[in-house]
């Protein structure tokens, strides 16, 4: 997407907000979760990802990022020991997520792999409350005149307006709501990964695309403003920059540029650490760097705890 | 001339000497003349053992494990590669006796857990109600039976409800609900058993962290690389510029397990370092004859992740079968009974590799032999059929030297295996199995005693 976040936005008729909503930030504040002693945890996990894991010297980013991916999920997932609740929770990999809607006469469609998926059985509560949600009627969504909103976009002939989101949902699927997403970039030169820009904007469509499905199978085709938001969260990494996302869908009416519009919550560029050396840096045999992690940061670990636990907590 | 006067004159001189300083011994406390040791560089067998031991010696010296394993594995010759998931008749014979193992069919006799007191349970008598174990409970308490805690704080104890929901659904998730394509062509492992077996032991491993606290501490790995090298016995080189001489036989395992479970803390040992539980068989006939083929690349020894590593002792790994190796094909050759050989030879090669480079990790080698045994399960399966196995490592002394005066003997428990469920249609799972459930719950919530 050529303009990133902004034209994501307008697709999707979405009200930007900085920074995490304050449920989430409420999780990671609390103390009672104990996070301080999954610092250690967490910085073992990315050591291991990122120094450890292979016999050779290092690892390249397409095995450290999926690795460093599991560890943190692992440790997200023991805490289930703490929070029964969390047990009610599946992990889908390499699910396919296709959602069609119209955008001021333009009939748009999100399809293809959207990475990993955590489906839950309970929905996340709605995250804004009635009177923002009322309050972003106000709200213009910004065009970025003379580009039109679809450009970079690719046109297809749609035969079949798909609306799912690759699992059974009518045929009693425990696990029917879809809680948080999960994209790795994980290619290993630069040019074949998004820029963190355009991966935000991905999460955002793909987000969107998955609650719309979801709203769509739970309250019908007919565009209307939901009675009860259907929340996304959405993750994406490069294994090093941590971009969080909650997206919270109130509306399904997407024709007009009126009305009450969706809400995202963005955190971005969030780093979990400076710099992982895995020989030491020698210069005139005095070492310069030693091996190792530095720059840890277990904030964005913790956002990532409280994104997870969100819902259950 | 002066000399000879020199010396008539020191003659006395020296008496002289001795008389003013009486009963001095003037030769020096040690030996004249250097040790008479066989020679370095020579062609005898002596020089040969000599250089050997200088190679021991620098072995034992070493300041860091990473620096023994450099050595160790430093000379480079054709080696016999070991392959852990293998079609060979009756492998799990040959694998016993270049690995020195003893295999006791069945699980190893569980150690008496202490009694329930305030903080802990007993999970094993607590596993309400256990399958097959007796009737009379079965009948009483059919499903969920949440029977409340002893005392306050205790958490409740599990019941097979969950746990079988848990399982089911992880099953359904994989082959039922979740819409794929359809699989590549003889991959059909990685297409549904594969994705089950990773969804089903990570719900279980979170679900029983509570209950574990070294589960707690874990870390799991997905799709690791497990290597080990080592010497067996001797053999005399065939042909090449090294024609004649008597070398020992090298074997590597590369070792791909599906997933793997590693913890900071050991298993606790099964039984005493010393004990007898069988015999090892003895064959007659060259490796190559297993078909077992040799080649020459880097010596690597490795448990999934490097030494620093806090997690430096293995749990559990699970092992998926690939399609080659499906119980259909056996059946259709007719050769029944190698599918339980499959899974065997499977569990005793990949647990030797593992338990073997954990103790190189803690730094004993064939020199140096271990003091504690190392204790590690595996569960091998092809996603419908289980089998389980525990390994106990006593000895990694198998070098031609070495082994003549060791008794030790390492063990290998194993089960046959056995189906989890019958079939899966239309979002039920049918004739599902709650015992080989129950004794990979076992598996996952074996930790070392002060736990």
């Amino acid at each position: 997407l050529f303009a990133g976040v902004r034209q994501a936005q307008w697709l999707t008729k979405t009200k930007l907000v900085e920074g995490l909503p304050p449920a989430v930030q409420g999780i990671v504040d609390n103390p009672a979760h104990g996070l301080q002693e999954l610092e250690e945890r967490a910085k073992h996990a990315v050591s291991h990802a990122r120094l450890w894991d292979t016999a050779e010297v290092a690892p390249r980013r397409e095995q450290y990022c999926p690795v460093l991916f599991e560890n943190l999920i692992h440790i997200c997932r023991l805490m289930s020991g703490k929070y029964p609740s969390l047990s009610k929770r599946m992990l889908a990999r390499n699910c396919r997520i296709a959602a069609t809607w119209e955008r001021e006469s333009i009939l748009l469609q999100v399809r293809g792999l959207s990475g990993i998926l955590l489906n839950s059985m309970t929905p996340i509560a709605p995250v804004a409350s009635k009177e923002e949600i009322l309050a972003t009627k106000e709200h213009v969504l910004e065009t970025f005149y003379p580009i039109a909103p679809t450009i970079d976009l690719q046109e297809v002939n749609v035969y079949k307006e798909l609306n799912d989101t690759g699992q059974c949902f009518g045929d009693g699927y425990p696990y029917s709501h879809p809680h948080t997403l999960f994209f790795l970039e994980s290619a290993n030169t630069r040019t074949d990964r998004f820029r963190p820009e355009q991966l935000r904007a991905k999460m955002l469509m793909f987000a969107f695309g998955n609650a719309l499905a979801k709203a769509k199978a739970l309250h019908g085709n007919d565009p209307k403003v939901l009675e009860q938001p259907v929340v996304v969260q959405s993750i994406g990494t490069d294994g090093q920059l941590f971009q969080f996302m909650v997206f919270q869908l109130n509306t399904t009416d997407l024709v007009s540029n009126d009305g009450v519009k969706n809400l995202v919550w963005i955190d971005s560029d969030q780093n979990l650490y400076e710099k992982a050396q895995c020989v030491p840096e020698v210069k005139k045999r005095v070492v310069m760097k030693p091996a190792g992690i530095s720059g840890f940061q277990p904030d964005t670990f913790k956002k990532f705890l409280a994104l997870y636990l969100h819902g259950t907590v | 001339m002066a000399a000879l006067g020199a010396r008539r004159l020191l003659r006395p001189g020296r008496r002289w000497f001795s008389e003013t300083v009486p009963g001095a011994p003037s030769p020096p406390a040690g030996p004249l003349y250097p040790p008479v040791v066989a020679s370095i560089t020579a062609k005898s067998k002596a020089a040969k053992s000599r250089r050997l031991q200088r190679f021991n010696q620098r072995v034992h010296a070493a300041a860091t494990v990473e620096e023994k394993l450099r050595l160790y594995g430093k000379l480079q010759r054709p080696k016999y590669m070991v392959y852990p998931q293998t079609f060979a008749l009756n492998a799990d014979r040959w694998y016993r006796s270049f690995t020195k193992t003893v295999l006791v069919p069945g699980m190893p006799p569980r150690a008496a857990k202490p009694p329930a007191a305030a903080a802990g349970t007993t999970p094993e008598a607590g596993r309400a109600p256990e399958p097959g174990a007796e009737a009379p409970r079965a009948a009483e308490a059919p499903e969920a039976a949440k029977t409340p805690g002893p005392a306050a704080g205790a958490a409740p104890y599990i019941s097979m409800g969950e746990l079988r929901s848990l399982a089911c659904d992880a099953l359904l998730q994989e082959s039922f609900y979740q819409k794929k394509k359809r699989p590549f062509l003889y991959r059909d492992q990685d297409h549904t058993p594969g994705p089950f077996l990773t969804q089903l032991v990570s719900t279980l491993a979170a679900f029983l962290s509570g209950r574990n606290p070294l589960l707690a501490a874990s870390s799991l790995d997905l799709n690791p690389e497990v290597n080990y090298y080592w010497h067996h016995g001797e053999e005399v080189v065939v042909h090449g510029h090294r024609k004649g001489r008597v070398d020992p036989v090298r074997f590597q395992i590369d070792d791909n397990p599906h997933l793997q479970i590693r913890v900071p803390k050991q298993l606790p040992e099964v039984v005493p370092l010393e004990s007898d539980l069988g015999d090892v068989p003895v064959i007659d006939h060259k490796p190559s004859k297993l078909p077992l083929f040799k080649k020459q690349y880097e010596n690597k020894v490795f448990i999934g992740s490097k030494v620093a590593d806090p997690c430096c002792y293995g749990h559990t790994q699970f092992h998926l079968l690939p399609d080659k190796l499906k119980r259909e094909r056996f059946i259709r050759e007719r050769l029944e009974d190698q599918i339980e050989v499959v899974y065997r030879s499977n569990g005793i090669a990949s647990l030797f590799a593992w338990t073997a480079a954990q103790a190189m990790y803690q730094g004993f080698w064939s020199e140096a032999d271990v003091t504690r045994p190392f204790v590690s399960q595996a569960v091998v399966t092809d996603g419908k059929y289980f089998a389980f196995f525990c390994y106990q490592l006593n000895t990694l002394a198998l070098t031609a030297e070495t082994i003549k005066n060791n008794p030790r003997k390492n063990i290998c428990w194993g089960t046959d295996s056995k189906p989890l469920y019958d079939v899966v249609e239309d979002g039920n799972v049918k004739g599902f199995n709650d015992e080989v459930l129950l004794q990979l719950v076992r598996f996952l919530l074996n930790r070392p005693k002060e736990l």
